[in-house]
């Protein structure tokens, strides 16, 4: 899969969520307000006004505690559902592998939000209107077409966020996944080489992708496949055949009415 | 820092302890994740586990304000491990010829010193008297006649030691130094140490052992510290015992070693360099006294106690006392030409210029009355509440929710004649007259809220732990009437001045009307102070070329030169330049260590990692010559770092002329024994003024839950303040809980400038209280609950989080064991701004805690008390 | 032999019906395949066909309801008769073929007010109007309450119902407007009216049950 991705290495993040206040701020997107619900995790779901954030999750095991950082945004993947499913084609793969996506052309459907595996796209629906529009990750497009990193990779003080060529970091991740293998995380991994079709957001993990409540190996909805494999091609072949059964019946019918008119 | 934050990244074994720095100094685990990358191992030593904890290889849990229990036991684990092994081990494991020779490990102490562990006074060292005045006070003090060396001059050293041939403690002599190291060190036992901090004795030994395998020449381990190590009564002991540590591992002066503070703000380092502190002035010169009658007795007061010492027995036979000259020193020369004189005369001359003579401007000067008022923050407050301190200019400082027993202190901002406040948004202490409860109608204090630019809306230098001091440029103009600082300042000093010129009859008139005060340029500058001119000043030039020096060495004692801080003289090159400007990514260090020397500019002569002689033997090879500091080499001298002091190495010195290595020391070798400080040479556990232990387990003496506190079970010299009242002593009866404070990654101090930021709020929206999952569930309180937090200062309500983070850990010995629960309290919240707390207080952490400080500093015990909390 | 006088088929109100439902159809029809057809998607842009999909879903589901609260008799009888298949339909299943490629009508069976062809139009529009409706709700309502398959497969089953329902609208359309022979139907549609020479053909049991007692006719009509 060739074109650029994010590599997240799990193992690195402390949550200090500098990407996710970097990505308001260059995508020039609202704070949020927000309460405490007991977590240190903020806002609780992303928005059209958030496009990435940090999930914390604690973990126990045998009295010994760990603290685990994820990051949520979207993970741009080779097989979209969001691609697939977005009637307008606002939703496109950029040339260097990425989910991009044209806003203008958005008609606020929200079947990208649907068809999602990772629950990433939002939309901000008016209930009675269906006005509204999409938003997620643009992967910095404006940026990293420009020759810059994307926001939050730029802000990372740790390297827990590195952007680059996906082949170059997919090798550098399994190299590191298999080093802490060998420090004592045997089920430590590199996740999104082949989910998907392979996505363009890649994470190191120390544990287990559920762990993370990342979906092990996520599945694009039967449903869309369903619907865009089989049911559009007969759709269009039903109303074809249809319509020029229809047009045969009437120049059959018309021809014998003539005929019969004649005989008359 | 002895290093800087980039030299980070060199360690192999990394402690953060009383720090939590992944969240409070976000960018420094850049280089502790390198540091990882290369196979260092991190240990997390934290009351709570937290972001930083959550990469540590090792987490230990301990009971907030026992370090010097965790490090003591941690100094008897290594000075066993020293004692036990053999000569020849011994060596390869621990660095014997630091240990001996670079430090005062093997010099003898007064026959008649007596350690805390003599039964005849637990707990306190020879020579205490209790304190008996009933008002604001140390508990206690010393008179340190018997903490010397035995001879005062020469101190011999025990040869056993320095030629490391010593099998048994009683081959040593009696009162060297590591002896009474193990002496003292020796009560502090895995259980005791369990007993007293919480930590499972299991954990002790893996952080323990772990991280004595920094011991080994060639391999370095760094301590991280913050606040959570100084805020105690005993805080600046909690230091004292990581040093003690760090010198016996031979950690100091070396990359990837030292003793390492994160300072919290980024300017903390210039501030305190530039006398944020009362004792001192810039440069960390003595405060005058007024008992110095006369500029040659301040020197002479000021310099006494720094006279020079050179130890018998070491291969190094003389030290470079920088703070004294020695008349027969060849490397400086000239009569009454001492360096402090030079930085005190060249730092008046700064001030008043050709103004004055330097007599003139000595006596001009405020001097400190040991009796009189206590200038610290505990001791303004009292001051303000006891009606001496009629005036208060809070710049930058937010008191009414930064300060200790904030609600005291805010109760104390009504008593004041004026006030004004310099700061970005309204603070907390600007509108202390809305809080809830203030009757506007008592409050006849006037106040001024000048509206100050931020950092990216001004040019000027901050300084940063690492000592580095970085030009920063002005990005955006300062928005409406706010302006830079140093604006504000230029035009209260020139109003002053014209104030003063214009009323022959004011007191003390000269000191304001002679003061040496032209800092406008022109253009940009012709109406406001130029930064450049200041940081001239600051560097010190010749008066009458007005050629910036490069040197502090170039400093002269007769009035010709002038120097705002001598620590920084050599921040210009001799063309005028400021390399605090200089940019250059080139990393030209030995080995590239990281050093990064061409960029900015550090402070002292750009030495990177200071006591880096220590870094390298006799022969002045570096100890690790994978990453070297400084190495010498017979052909180009030294190479690397700027040397601490350019002498050559001890073998390679002629005799009389092999200096040691630690320079800023009279006997030119650290202080494993230090008997600077006030309530002891050695660190010893005392127990935070609120405990809940009835026994300090390590002297035996008992709480007394007076106000005051008890000598030995406490910290006999620390300081317990009085606030007109408000601060209450709680008991462990009534307060169960150990309360804590701390800072958030998404949150500022007191929160001026982060609660008023939409995107930083969102993170963390409101105050929080943290609880382990045993306690909450004894309480019957649940994850997101409000709860109340109370101390017998106040009490603030919060959300609950909780967390099996906080542990419950279990302390004491035998039938009085108990288990004891923390509850985290971050400090950041007030009653003014966008987000605000939950009670009307604000709900600041500080409501709860208690206005006592250190022995040494007077800073608040912020990070201990006691406390209750109760489902509202 | 011609019989030139009109007979009353649809009243006013359940013309009104059939073309206000019709448009709404059309129109619903339309502004969905913009999101069936990728290539007329950019038409969806900014949301302003999914508006209108909207408010022609109001009155797609609004005016038949209103119909039904005010004839609910007549609706439930037209819901029954659609739904209710004699032995004749079957004859007139098996004779349409012939007869709709221009043969002669004499040959099929008679047929009540609603002719068999009807019913089958009628049984799929209903049936796919239900399924429009059902998931339609689910999706514009419900769409936040509905874990992630149910919203998939009710857009699966509105598609279903769009390329199914919309087939027969398109033989509906034919039939009704294009046929050569089916002239009479579109004048009844608009006017009311139909010949009695095409009632007796094309609904011949009908015409015979109430052309013995015309008023019943009329009062089946405006029941």
């Amino acid at each position: 899969m060739p074109g650029k991705a994010i590599l997240f290495d799990a193992t690195k993040c402390t949550a200090c969520r500098g990407c996710q206040v970097a990505c308001k701020q260059w995508n020039d997107l609202k704070g949020v307000e927000t309460t405490n619900r007991g977590t240190y995790e903020n806002p609780a779901n992303l928005s059209v006004e958030t496009w990435m954030k940090i999930r914390f999750i604690e973990e126990t095991n045998n009295g010994s505690v760990a603290w685990l950082f994820a990051r949520q945004a979207c993970m741009h993947c080779t097989d979209a559902g969001c691609i697939n499913a977005c009637p307008t084609q606002a939703l496109y793969r950029h040339t260097l592998g990425f989910v991009a996506y044209d806003k203008n052309l958005c008609s606020g459907c929200g079947y990208c939000a649907e068809f999602c595996p990772y629950d990433i796209p939002h939309l901000d629906t008016n209930q009675i209107t269906g006005f509204g529009k999409m938003d997620k990750c643009t992967f910095c497009q404006d940026r990293v077409t420009n020759g810059l990193d994307p926001a939050c990779v730029a802000t990372c003080p740790t390297g827990a966020l590195q952007f680059g060529d996906r082949g170059e970091l997919l090798m550098q991740g399994w190299s590191r996944a298999r080093t802490l293998q060998g420090q004592g995380h045997p089920d430590a991994t590199l996740y999104g080489e082949n989910q998907l079709g392979g996505l363009h957001v890649l994470y190191i993990l120390d544990r287990g992708a559920s762990t993370y409540g990342l979906p092990v190996d996520p599945q694009l909805p039967l449903a869309q496949t369903a619907l865009r494999d089989i049911m559009r091609p007969v759709g269009y072949g039903l109303v074809g055949a249809v319509t020029v059964g229809l047009g045969v019946n009437y120049l059959v019918a018309r021809a014998r009415m003539v005929r019969e008119k004649e005989d008359r | 820092m002895t290093n800087h934050w980039i030299d980070i990244r060199n360690a192999d074994r990394i402690m953060i302890i009383g720090s939590n720095a992944a969240e409070n100094h976000p960018i420094s685990f850049k280089w502790v994740t390198e540091a990882k990358e290369r196979g260092a191992r991190l240990i997390s030593v934290d009351p709570r586990f937290t972001r930083t904890s959550s990469k540590a290889d090792i987490y230990a849990p301990i009971r907030s304000g026992t370090d010097i229990a965790f490090i003591g036991g941690m100094i008897r684990y290594v000075l066993n491990d020293i004692q036990t092994l053999t000569p020849a081990n011994r060596a390869k494991k621990y660095n014997m010829t630091y240990v001996a020779e670079y430090t005062n490990a093997a010099l003898i102490i007064d026959s008649d010193f007596e350690d805390t562990a003599d039964p005849s006074h637990p707990g306190l060292f020879i020579g205490y008297t209790q304190n008996t005045i009933d008002a604001p006070s140390t508990i206690g003090s010393y008179v340190k006649t018997n903490w010397g060396y035995s001879n005062t001059t020469n101190p011999q050293s025990s040869a056993a030691l320095v030629d490391n041939t010593w099998t048994a403690w009683t081959d040593l002599d009696e009162k060297c130094v590591l002896r009474l190291l193990w002496n003292h060190f020796s009560r502090y036992t895995l259980e005791k140490v369990s007993q007293i901090t919480g930590c499972p004795q299991g954990t002790l030994e893996d952080v323990y052992s772990s991280y004595a395998e920094s011991g080994a020449p060639g391999k370095a381990g760094t301590i991280m510290y913050a606040m959570g190590t100084t805020q105690h009564t005993h805080g600046t002991q909690n230091i004292r015992a990581y040093a003690i540590l760090q010198l016996l591992l031979g950690n100091i002066g070396v990359a990837g070693g030292g003793i390492n503070a994160l300072r919290g703000t980024s300017n903390v380092q210039g501030s305190t360099d530039m006398c944020l502190l009362e004792h001192i002035l810039p440069g960390y010169l003595s405060m005058f006294k007024h008992t110095d009658v006369d500029l040659n007795a301040y020197i002479n007061r000021a310099e006494s106690g720094k006279s020079i010492v050179t130890p018998a027995g070491l291969t190094g036979d003389r030290s470079a006392s920088w703070w004294w000259y020695d008349t027969t020193d060849p490397y400086i020369s000239g009569a009454d030409n001492s360096n402090y004189r030079k930085y005190i005369v060249s730092l008046l001359k700064a001030w008043y210029g050709n103004n004055a003579t330097t007599d003139e401007a000595y006596s001009y000067l405020p001097k400190k009355n040991g009796s009189g008022p206590n200038y610290t923050h505990i001791g303004v407050f009292e001051g303000i509440s006891a009606g001496i301190v009629k005036g208060l200019m809070c710049w930058g400082q937010n008191p009414a929710v930064g300060g200790p027993d904030s609600e005291g202190e805010r109760n104390a901002l009504e008593k004041l004649e004026w006030l004004v406040v310099t700061d970005l948004f309204e603070t907390e202490t600007s509108s202390f007259w809305k809080r809830a409860g203030a009757n506007t109608a008592n409050i006849a204090t006037e106040v001024y809220l000048l509206p100050a630019a931020c950092s990216y809306e001004k040019q000027g230098s901050i300084s940063n732990s690492g000592r580095w001091a970085q030009w920063r440029y002005k990005a955006v103009a300062p928005i409406n009437e706010s302006k830079p600082d140093l604006a504000i300042v230029d035009e209260l000093v020139l109003k002053l001045k014209e104030l003063y010129e214009a009323d022959a009859t004011a007191p003390n008139r000269e000191a304001i009307t002679r003061l040496h005060w032209g800092y406008r340029t022109s253009g940009q500058y012709e109406h406001e102070a130029d930064p450049n001119v200041v940081a001239k000043e600051i560097n010190g030039y010749t008066w009458s070329t007005g050629t910036a020096l490069t040197s502090f060495g170039s400093l002269k004692t007769d009035g010709t030169t002038c120097s705002g801080n001598w620590l920084y003289c050599g921040m210009f090159d001799s063309s005028g330049n400021n390399k605090a400007k200089s940019r250059d990514t080139v990393d030209a260090s030995l080995n590239q260590i990281g050093l990064y020397s061409n960029w900015s500019w550090c402070w002292p002569l750009n030495r990177r990692i200071i006591y880096n002689r220590a870094s390298v033997n006799f022969d002045g090879v570096p100890w690790d010559n994978d990453h070297p500091v400084i190495s010498y080499n017979t052909t180009y001298g030294w190479q690397g770092d700027v040397p601490d002091g350019g002498w050559a190495p001890i073998n390679i010195a002629d005799a009389g002329s092999k200096y040691l290595p630690f320079i800023m020391h009279r006997e030119g070798v650290a202080h494993i024994w230090g008997p600077g400080r006030v309530e002891g040479p050695l660190p010893e556990v005392y127990e935070p003024w609120e405990s809940p232990l009835d026994v300090n387990l390590i002297t035996g003496v008992g709480n007394d839950t007076s106000y005051k506190g008890k000598p030995g079970f406490n910290n006999p010299c620390c300081y317990v303040g009085y606030l007109d009242g408000d601060n209450g002593k709680g008991v462990h009866a009534d307060y169960p809980c150990i309360g804590t404070t701390y800072r958030l990654t998404e949150h500022w101090q007191a929160g001026q400038m982060t609660r008023n930021h939409p995107w930083l709020i969102e993170l963390q929206p409101q105050p929080i209280a943290e609880l382990g999952v045993e306690l909450a569930a004894d309480r019957g309180i649940q994850n997101g609950d409000i709860v109340r937090v109370s101390t017998a200062r106040g009490s603030v309500d919060c959300i609950a989080v909780v967390t099996p983070r906080f542990r419950r850990l279990t302390i004491g010995e035998g039938a009085s064991q108990k288990t004891i629960d923390h509850v985290g309290v971050p400090w950041h919240w007030g009653y003014i701004g966008l987000s605000t707390g939950i009670s009307p207080n604000g709900s600041s952490g500080n409501v709860l805690t208690p206005h006592v400080g250190d022995a040494n500093t007077t800073i608040p015990e912020y990070k201990t008390f006691l406390c209750q909390v109760q489902r509202v | 032999m011609m019989d030139h006088r009109d007979v009353e088929r649809f009243s006013g109100s359940t013309r009104s019906l059939h073309w206000i439902v019709m448009l709404s159809a059309l129109i619903l029809a339309v502004t969905g395949m913009v999101l069936y057809v990728p290539q007329w998607g950019f038409i969806a842009q900014d949301g302003y066909t999914r508006v209108i999909h909207r408010v022609a879903a109001v009155f797609f589901v609004g005016v038949p309801l209103i119909y039904f609260i005010t004839h609910p008799l007549k609706t439930l009888r037209f819901v029954l008769e659609a739904f209710t298949w004699w032995r004749d339909d079957w004859k007139w299943l098996k004779a349409a073929p012939d007869y709709y490629f221009g043969g002669d009508e004499s040959k099929m069976p008679p047929q009540g007010h609603m002719n068999s062809g009807q019913k089958l139009f009628w049984t799929i529009a209903l049936l796919s109007s239900l399924g429009f409706i059902g998931t339609g709700f689910i999706m514009w309502f419900l769409s936040e309450q509905v874990t992630g398959w149910g919203f998939h497969w009710s857009l699966f089953i509105h598609d279903v119902c769009l390329i199914v329902g919309g087939t027969m609208i398109i033989v509906h359309f034919y039939l009704g407007v294009v046929h050569p022979r089916m002239t009479e139907s579109l004048r009844s549609m608009i006017t009311g009216k139909a010949s009695t020479e095409y009632v007796k053909g094309h609904h011949g049991k009908w015409y015979r049950e109430t052309s013995l007692k015309p008023r019943k006719m009329n009062e089946v009509d405006n029941t």
